[in-house]
């Protein structure tokens, strides 16, 4: 689960998806920096909770940008890399640039992706990069995938959000193109509605009004896109990256239950045998 | 068209020159630095105001580095890259993603660029190793001792072994590559007694780095990502291990890291020094 879907403190929430039966959790820079006790406190409660951190989220806006705009994001993301190894996180993610001010071109692109696998080198972090669906120059899959390739780094990688894909109508179909270790998470969540006709409406929908898989009306394309990637042979780690106001007013419990039910409802649609058993989604025993 | 032809070199774009110096950090220099002269080492120099002392045998520069530190055991604290041009080869390895090195780390008050390396190690870039040396502003040399004390059987710099975590060797490589233009050897292109791991070979073709995950089966094994072994060139390795031998240094007699012609492992020291020696010319 993600820390994002749940309300109220960090401890209640670790407690909640603990006790839904979830082994992993994705953690944001909020839980940290926002924490009463410090960012130290928040990573004391991480530990104890016994739940591994699936990664870390969300460096913005990071690549296509130049002078002070560039130093100042390199700044930005050598502070989150360094919450991110506190925390014992193995991933960051990295959405692509919603940003006026950044560059669209390719070798740019690569080029900054480059130095910020650099910068996670030493640290021992992977860098997910996910194609925003209102991302500026880069919003599907297949424009991040390439741009990672052609950087071609060890520890940078894509990440897939279901949510994305499912707003811009992204076919599965250059999933195929994609070696399966270099995406390193996949995030999944559905929405309610079938028609997103603007950008606005987009992150109006992903930021408010997004449901856990099985919830809303996209379903057989979910369990397609899961049984693909299974197919294709992703082996790593599912989270439900769901933004929904309702069940930020809902008591934990309620919510991570439903969470729950989601994993029932994943597990049914992908046949047991295929099902990814290591995924951030999968209940323990 | 011939096989070199057909490679094109390396680039060099720092224009990497050999190791400056390696440098130890530990709480206790003088058990160090016994270590060190029964190895061959002399000490020539100290910093003018901070616990650091400078060992030479030949080519080689070799820091002890007792300012600030905390542990009793060495560990291997910075390793220094003879460059031509010391600033630009800071920015140029900070413009690719390289950090920098916190300044109070830069213990030797010496105005040294550097950036992080493995773990709490870091790199320096050396421009000034011709007619004048980084040593002659802030180190006292000895006045009764040579400042230029002639190497033990031929010893030289070969490398540094680095210790790295599972699946990051590829991490690594790319760490070394980009920054400093280092070469992957050929899977099976080993030197010495320990062969595993992968090679890296400086773009200069003057010292080797060698990266080890942990190995099979070691999950017990304490492992941390750290600078872990010198290996020191010599010509003929049987006349040096005997040579050392003499001066009291034990290495280990059994199993596969033997003593042979190709290479010699020494025994642990102070909790966690070892040097290899390795056959090079």
């Amino acid at each position: 689960m993600d820390t994002i879907t749940l309300a109220g403190p960090l401890e209640a929430k670790l407690a909640a998806i603990r006790a839904a039966g979830f082994t992993q959790v994705m953690l944001n820079a909020n839980d940290l920096a926002g924490h009463p006790g410090g960012p130290g406190a928040a990573i004391d409660a991480v530990r104890k909770s016994g739940l591994r951190v699936t990664g870390f989220q969300v460096l913005r806006d990071f690549e296509g940008l130049s002078g002070h705009l560039h130093a100042y994001k390199v700044d930005i993301a050598k502070a989150m890399l360094e919450m991110c190894r506190a925390l014992g996180s193995r991933v960051l993610l990295a959405c692509s640039s919603t940003s006026a001010h950044a560059t669209g071109g390719f070798d740019s692109l690569a080029k900054d992706l480059q130095k910020l696998a650099m910068l996670a080198i030493p640290y021992g972090i992977r860098i997910a990069y996910e194609a925003l669906s209102w991302g500026r120059h880069v919003n599907e899959y297949p424009q991040s995938w390439d741009i990672v390739a052609e950087a071609d780094r060890s520890n940078l990688g894509i990440a897939i959000d279901s949510f994305h894909i499912l707003a811009m109508r992204t076919g599965p179909e250059r999933l195929e193109e994609i070696v399966p270790g270099k995406i390193f998470l996949v995030q999944l969540a559905d929405f309610m509605w079938r028609e997103i006709r603007s950008r606005e409406e987009r992150i109006d929908t992903a930021r408010h009004f997004r449901v856990f898989p099985g919830e809303g009306v996209h379903s057989a394309e979910l369990a397609e896109l899961v049984r693909t990637l299974d197919r294709l042979g992703y082996r790593g780690d599912y989270s439900f990256e769901v933004f929904n106001d309702d069940y930020t007013q809902l008591p934990v419990a309620v919510v991570a239950e439903r969470a729950r039910r989601s994993v029932k409802w994943l597990t049914d649609q992908v046949s047991r045998r295929s099902l990814p058993l290591r995924g951030a989604s999968t209940l323990r025993g | 068209m011939t096989l070199q032809e057909q490679l094109p070199e390396p680039s060099n774009p720092l224009g990497i020159d050999g190791i400056e110096f390696i440098e130890y950090a530990t709480a206790q220099p003088q058990a160090l630095g016994a270590l060190l002269q029964r190895m061959g080492f002399l000490p020539v120099a100290r910093h003018r105001s901070r616990e650091v002392t400078l060992y030479r045998q030949g080519a080689m520069n070799l820091i002890v580095n007792s300012h600030a530190a905390k542990e009793a055991t060495p560990t291997l604290s910075a390793l220094a890259l003879r460059v031509r041009d010391a600033g630009y080869a800071w920015r140029h390895a900070i413009d690719l993603g390289a950090w920098e090195m916190p300044t109070r780390a830069s213990a030797m008050e010496l105005n040294i660029p550097g950036i992080h390396g493995v773990g709490d190690s870091l790199i320096y870039f050396v421009d000034r190793y011709r007619e004048f040396s980084i040593y002659d502003v802030d180190f006292v040399f000895e006045t009764d001792a040579n400042p230029k004390p002639p190497a033990l059987a031929g010893l030289h710099y070969f490398g540094v072994v680095q210790s790295i975590y599972g699946e990051r060797t590829r991490d690594w490589v790319d760490f070394y590559r980009t920054l400093f233009g280092f070469s992957v050897l050929p899977e099976g292109q080993y030197f010495g007694v320990l062969p595993k791991g992968t090679l890296l070979e400086s773009p200069c073709h003057k010292f080797y780095l060698q990266l080890i995950e942990p190995p099979p089966g070691s999950e017990d094994i304490h492992w941390d990502e750290a600078l872990v072994r010198i290996g020191l060139g010599a010509p003929d390795v049987p006349a040096a291990t005997q040579a050392l031998k003499e001066r009291g240094v034990v290495f280990v007699d059994r199993g596969p890291v033997q003593p042979s012609e190709k290479g010699a492992l020494t025994q642990v020291y102070l909790g966690g020094v070892t040097f290899e020696l390795v056959v090079s010319r």
